[in-house]
């Protein structure tokens, strides 16, 4: 029977590698005898065989791309995140996530991670934080989720500190056609369609619609809570092209409904408008301008945020400097009414305004090294001018090998929480606003080495320390509580990535992080919520990824994770789960996949939030999609 | 036992066949676009200046990070124009792009898209970008349309710098700007 085992296993594997091998030599020789036309009719996967050509961006930086999120048969954004070895991610309920990069993960805690959708801000000003269940966008028409862990630099927005996630869609030309797909298991169901159309000589635009459904998960450290959830959305994005400008209007439109209680769910919109324009050899610049609104109803609260924003940024190459400056506006106007407790802000609603200008030099000192020397100052209307510098050293000695060190500073300013939250409780004041509340800030040392080792090998390592200080604490002063910025210490560790193409059918992808804290409240100072502050993180996570290409119809993708033991009362320990994606190309228009999550466990904890944390739970789904 | 000894027997079989199969036409991406690239200059005539001379050979050129690696050497070689070979030339900003016929202008982090364009406008050279690249166009610019390889054409543009393009090629484009 063994015996019979290992002929068998044999034959399979020389079967697929001379396949492979065969398709490999194959290929650019039928190309070449086809009739230009014929080679417009051919049917191409965007898959490459090693992942991206070596970026020279001096960050730590991770890519999930498009065909990543398709291969792994994913249905929602946090899920595609999890692809990442530098974010962590913790699922709450049945369509909440913890997301955080470099620790203070946590429902409460995660608030200083910036995550950008096309250009436009999802991080919630008001409580300091990303409602990953109110973002919904069509996950086959996502070009790429770019994941940087650390201080963003100089070029993004507010409160990139330990992270960005900038998610950005393909150009409406890159989607002309029809695309379908529906997924359907016990625990949660899709539905989408776009439609694609070029528009005038030199455009197209796509419209699209996506629908979700997640059945209630089931307690874990929280309460039960009725935690089902569905909802739908909607949108365009339309782009126009010339040698000298390229013009970008795009817009969504959601609802969403929850069962935790009568009439909650969210709803909102955004309308997006990006030009850029090319002035000369040396010269360009780029103008965006958005508007953004969402209300969020849950338990007897309810908050939103309209929120206007413009920024305008030019380049500038003049010999060895590459020059970047630009400037920004932002306004929100916010509601947040509470009758569930006694916490209230005050006012109830306020227009807030945040003013930045920014500069980066990239010199080339020679041609294998790089000075990036960028100062942002930014200024909230609860805080005075901050300075934000950053300098960024690259050495790329070859084209298969980058290696960088970086020096920042970021900050997290204020939110309306932090500043004009109080509470009044039998008449008597129970947390009072915080005047004084400043930005909590960081200096970031990084060092990083990212290249490609061999032809079929990538591999990234980064390492870094992270002072911080004036973080938030909850004291008790003169017989109230108050929100107070007594927090300090530092953070350290290491995050590692590689991708090997062991055969032409065979990508195998290992990753991993690691975490240590050690932050302090300061002498004399009490801080009675820690949990809020300091989050609930694992010291280690490791992801693995397997895709093999079974002959040429069958794609089989395993992507698997170990997460570490959360510490934290009330603990939750370590676990190692599984998922995947068998999908089938049927026809050149039509694929069935079958796909799973947390296949090892029925059900296994993976957050302690006290209020709503539930448990993690195996969804196997069937899906399909039709393109034409 | 022996139930499983078929049914593995029967699994092995089974991968066996699926697996060694001829290849589909099924090919990534960028392997279509690499083919696309020498053969264009087939369906465009250069002005006499810009067309190459004697028994010099035909210039592909990519401007940036280039995506294509060896797939675009193979697919050059494959090719010829009226005897005439076609070879491939990499070149990280617009300087020295004056001896290319066709230059990919795919861009960097230094040279972005539009300002190698605004290097190479007006001259005799056929601009090809892609849309993965960000939103600038050249006289031809890649897009996917239904899975597949497809292009706009900016033939205005082509006129102002004296290329003629093919009707052939002008009849595979999503659209022409005339």
């Amino acid at each position: 029977m063994r015996r019979n085992f290992t002929i068998g296993a044999c034959i399979l594997v020389s079967a697929m590698a001379s396949a492979a091998r065969a398709e490999d030599s194959a290929d650019q020789q039928d190309l070449a005898n086809l009739s230009i036309e014929q080679l417009a009719q051919i049917e191409v996967r965007s898959a490459s065989k090693i992942d991206e050509p070596l970026s020279s961006a001096p960050t730590a930086l991770y890519v999930i791309t498009n065909q990543k999120i398709v291969d792994s048969g994913v249905t929602s954004l946090p899920e595609a995140l999890r692809l990442a070895p530098n974010l962590w991610v913790q699922q709450i309920d049945a369509s909440n996530y913890a997301i955080s990069a470099r620790g203070f993960n946590g429902l409460e805690s995660s608030n200083k991670l910036l995550v950008l959708i096309d250009g436009r801000s999802v991080y919630a000003p008001l409580a300091s934080t990303v409602y990953w269940n109110l973002h919904w966008p069509l996950l086959e028409d996502i070009q790429q989720v770019e994941v940087i862990s650390g201080p963003g630099g100089t070029l993004y927005g507010p409160n990139a500190v330990n992270g960005v996630i900038n998610v950005t869609s393909r150009d409406a030309r890159d989607t002309i056609g029809t695309l379908a797909r529906a997924t359907g298991g016990a625990l949660e169901q899709t539905a989408a369609i776009r439609q694609g159309f070029a528009l005038g000589e030199t455009g197209a635009v796509r419209v699209y619609a996506n629908w979700h459904n997640q059945e209630g998960l089931h307690p874990g450290v929280g309460a039960d809570i009725d935690d089902d959830y569905n909802g739908w959305q909607a949108g365009f994005r339309s782009d126009f092209g010339g040698s000298e400008d390229h013009v970008t209007v795009q817009g969504d439109l959601f609802r969403t409904n929850a069962d935790t209680f009568e009439g909650d769910g969210a709803k909102g919109q955004n309308l997006l408008a990006r030009w850029s324009h090319t002035i000369s050899p040396q010269s360009s610049f780029e103008l965006q301008s958005y508007y953004d609104y969402f209300k969020r109803d849950f338990v007897l609260a309810s908050e939103s945020v309209a929120t206007l924003d413009t920024q305008a940024q030019a380049n500038l190459t003049h010999g060895s400097h590459n020059l970047v400056a630009g400037l920004g506006v932002r306004t929100t106007k916010d509601r947040f009414i509470n009758n569930l407790n006694a916490f209230k802000l005050n006012p109830e609603s306020r227009r807030l305004w945040t003013y930045n200008l920014f500069v980066q030099d990239r010199w080339t000192l020679a041609p294998d090294l790089d000075v990036i020397a960028g100062t942002k100052i930014e200024r909230s209307s609860f805080t005075g001018w901050e300075v934000l510098p950053n300098l960024r050293i690259a050495w790329q000695p070859n084209e298969q090998t980058l290696v960088w060190a970086s020096a920042s500073r970021a900050v997290r300013t204020p939110s309306r929480i932090d500043r004009q939250l109080e509470a009044t409780i039998n008449g008597t004041p129970f947390l009072t606003q915080s005047d004084e509340f400043q930005s909590e800030t960081l200096t970031a040392l990084e060092l990083g080495y990212r290249g490609q080792p061999s032809r079929t090998t990538s591999l990234s390592v980064n390492g870094f320390i992270n002072f911080y200080d004036d973080l938030r604490t909850t004291e008790f002063v003169n017989g109230t509580f108050q929100l107070l910025n007594n927090r300090a210490g530092r953070t350290y560790g290491i995050e590692a990535w590689g991708t090997a193409q062991l055969m032409p059918w065979w990508r195998l992808s290992l990753g991993g992080a690691t975490l240590w804290k050690d932050l302090h409240v300061k002498q004399d100072h009490f801080d009675f919520i820690p949990r809020n502050v300091v989050g609930n993180d694992p010291n280690w996570q490791v992801k693995m990824a397997s895709h093999f290409d079974i002959g040429e119809r069958i794609e089989l993708e395993l992507n698997g994770r170990a997460v570490g033991r959360i510490e934290r009362d009330p603990e939750v320990g370590s676990y190692v789960e599984l998922g995947g994606n068998l999908a089938y190309r049927l026809t050149d228009a039509l694929d069935l996949y079958v796909a799973a999550r947390n296949l090892l466990h029925d059900q296994h904890a993976e957050n302690n939030d006290p209020n709503s944390g539930q448990l993690a739970k195996r969804s196997i789904y069937g899906g399909i999609r039709v393109h034409f | 036992m022996r139930p499983l000894r078929v049914l593995v027997s029967a699994f092995v079989a089974a991968a066996a066949i699926v697996a060694s199969r001829p290849a589909s036409a099924e090919v990534s991406e960028s392997d279509v676009k690499a083919a696309f690239l020498p053969r264009f200059a087939r369906y465009v005539t250069w002005p006499a200046s810009a067309a190459p001379s004697g028994s010099n050979p035909f210039v592909v050129c990519v401007i940036g990070d280039d995506p294509f690696g060896n797939q675009l050497n193979s697919a050059a070689r494959s090719q010829a124009v009226d005897g005439r070979r076609i070879v491939v030339r990499r070149l990280s900003s617009a300087e020295g792009a004056g001896g290319c016929q066709i230059a990919f202008v795919a861009g960097s982090r230094t040279a972005p898209v539009g300002q190698l364009l605004a290097s190479l406008r007006g001259k005799p050279i056929l601009t090809v970008t892609d849309s993965r690249n960000g939103g600038y166009q050249g006289i031809v610019h890649f897009a996917v349309v239904n899975g597949r390889v497809r292009f706009f054409i900016n033939d205005a543009d082509a006129e102002r710098r004296g290329l003629k393009i093919s009707s052939r090629l002008l009849a595979l484009a999503i659209s022409v700007k005339q």
